[in-house]
């Protein structure tokens, strides 16, 4: 078992345990207690945790308070609980994939670590291509585009994204194939 | 529409884990010799497409989230079995790289958008095949979003009542089935419709470049 996969293994622990802690004094205090350990990168890793769950939770935390408050239920408890929670899960699914490298925790799983590279490899290829159009596009329209132009734009990028994924998809899997990925 | 880490109890997570354990196991069985060259480059162009499509999201106040799961043109093009397993790795990569959903509700994402979705979609198209190919594939790809979403909102909607203090105040997520079933079923009428498209415009694609047959 490598160090990644040692971390892994501790995260699992973690995250199932915390779903048995139900007092949420106990939840600030595993926050509390990770935000110490994370070292320098608490507060970045912390940022990015809130951000992903802001929205979600606030909506669904508002819809609960106005149920709630209907209802003449406890609101300030509940809350607290569900979002102190999911922050500290969230927060520390970021610190372990900061402190580690996915593929190598994955490399006891032959097919989910490829299944993993080749997705990997192709939201990069996705984003630059993303990229490469957008800027195109707008160099070629100085006025606003129509909502057929956008329409016309949109079918012709599409077509052209998945031919050219496909492409650098195909050039990995040769290159997999020359390092023998596909022999049994 | 997954689920995020700290929404579902251990009562319903657990187990979940446990069935999706067994499908993985028999969705992977034999998979080693099916992949080459030829296959895999399809493969993570399409699981890709799901994933980028998973991180367009609409927030659902009675319900985490909403948006679009290329599940459907997965099983379509490689059939249950490959879909199930690539959109596995497409829910743990968005959990653990984007915090969008969670490891805790990887097992329930898993079956109830990979392994549920992509049945339905196989068999909707059966069913509507003598309805010619475009109406076959956008029904299955309507359809089985709308399942998936179902199932999510049942499994959040149960959560008060099989997660709770004696007082009855819930320990998971707070809502009940009457908030969630409407919240996250009504937005997913029109993204449906979205992923339909979509799938159409993939899976013609698919049938031009002859990955598969009509």
């Amino acid at each position: 078992m490598n160090r990644a996969q040692v971390w892994l293994l501790l995260y699992l622990v973690a995250v199932v345990g915390i779903t048995f802690v139900h007092q949420a004094g106990w939840l600030a205090a595993g926050l509390g207690l990770a935000l110490l350990a994370a070292g320098p990168a608490r507060w970045r890793l912390l940022t990015r945790a809130v951000l992903a769950l802001l929205l979600f939770n606030v909506s669904v935390s508002l819809a609960y308070a106005l149920v709630a408050w209907w209802q003449a239920r406890p609101v300030a408890d509940v809350l607290l609980l569900m979002n102190l929670r999911v922050l500290l899960l969230v927060f520390l699914g970021f610190w372990l994939v900061d402190r580690i490298k996915l593929l190598e925790a994955l490399a006891g799983w032959p097919l989910l670590a490829m299944i993993a590279t080749l997705a990997i490899g192709q939201v990069a290829v996705y984003r630059r291509l993303l990229d490469d159009f957008r800027l195109a596009f707008r160099s070629r329209n100085p006025v606003s585009p129509t909502p057929v132009d956008l329409l016309r734009h949109a079918g012709a990028q599409g077509g052209a994204l998945l031919d050219k994924s496909l492409h650098s998809a195909d050039q990995v899997a040769q290159a997999m194939r020359s390092r023998g990925a596909f022999d049994a | 529409m997954h689920i995020p880490d700290g929404f579902l109890s251990p009562q319903t997570y657990l187990p979940a884990w446990g069935l999706a354990g067994v499908a993985w196991a028999w969705a992977g069985r034999g998979l080693a010799r099916r992949l080459d060259e030829t296959l895999v480059p399809r493969l993570a162009m399409l699981t890709a497409l799901a994933y980028a499509l998973g991180l367009v999201m609409l927030p659902l106040p009675g319900g985490t989230s909403g948006h679009a799961l290329g599940v459907a043109v997965l099983a379509l093009v490689f059939g249950v079995r490959l879909a199930f397993l690539a959109y596995s790795g497409v829910l743990l990569l968005q959990a653990l790289l984007f915090g969008a959903g969670g490891i805790t509700a990887l097992g329930v994402n898993a079956l109830a958008l990979g392994l549920v979705g992509a049945l339905v979609a196989v068999a909707v198209r059966r069913l509507f095949a003598v309805a010619g190919d475009t109406v076959a594939v956008a029904l299955a790809a309507f359809i089985s979003l709308q399942v998936s979403a179902l199932l999510v909102a049942l499994l959040l909607g149960i959560q008060p009542a099989i997660a709770r203090r004696e007082d009855g105040t819930p320990l998971f997520f707070p809502l009940g089935p009457e908030i969630t079933v409407p919240a996250v079923l009504l937005p997913h009428l029109l993204i449906g419709i979205g992923e339909a498209a979509l799938t159409v415009f993939v899976w013609r694609h698919a049938r031009r470049k002859g990955w598969v047959s009509a």
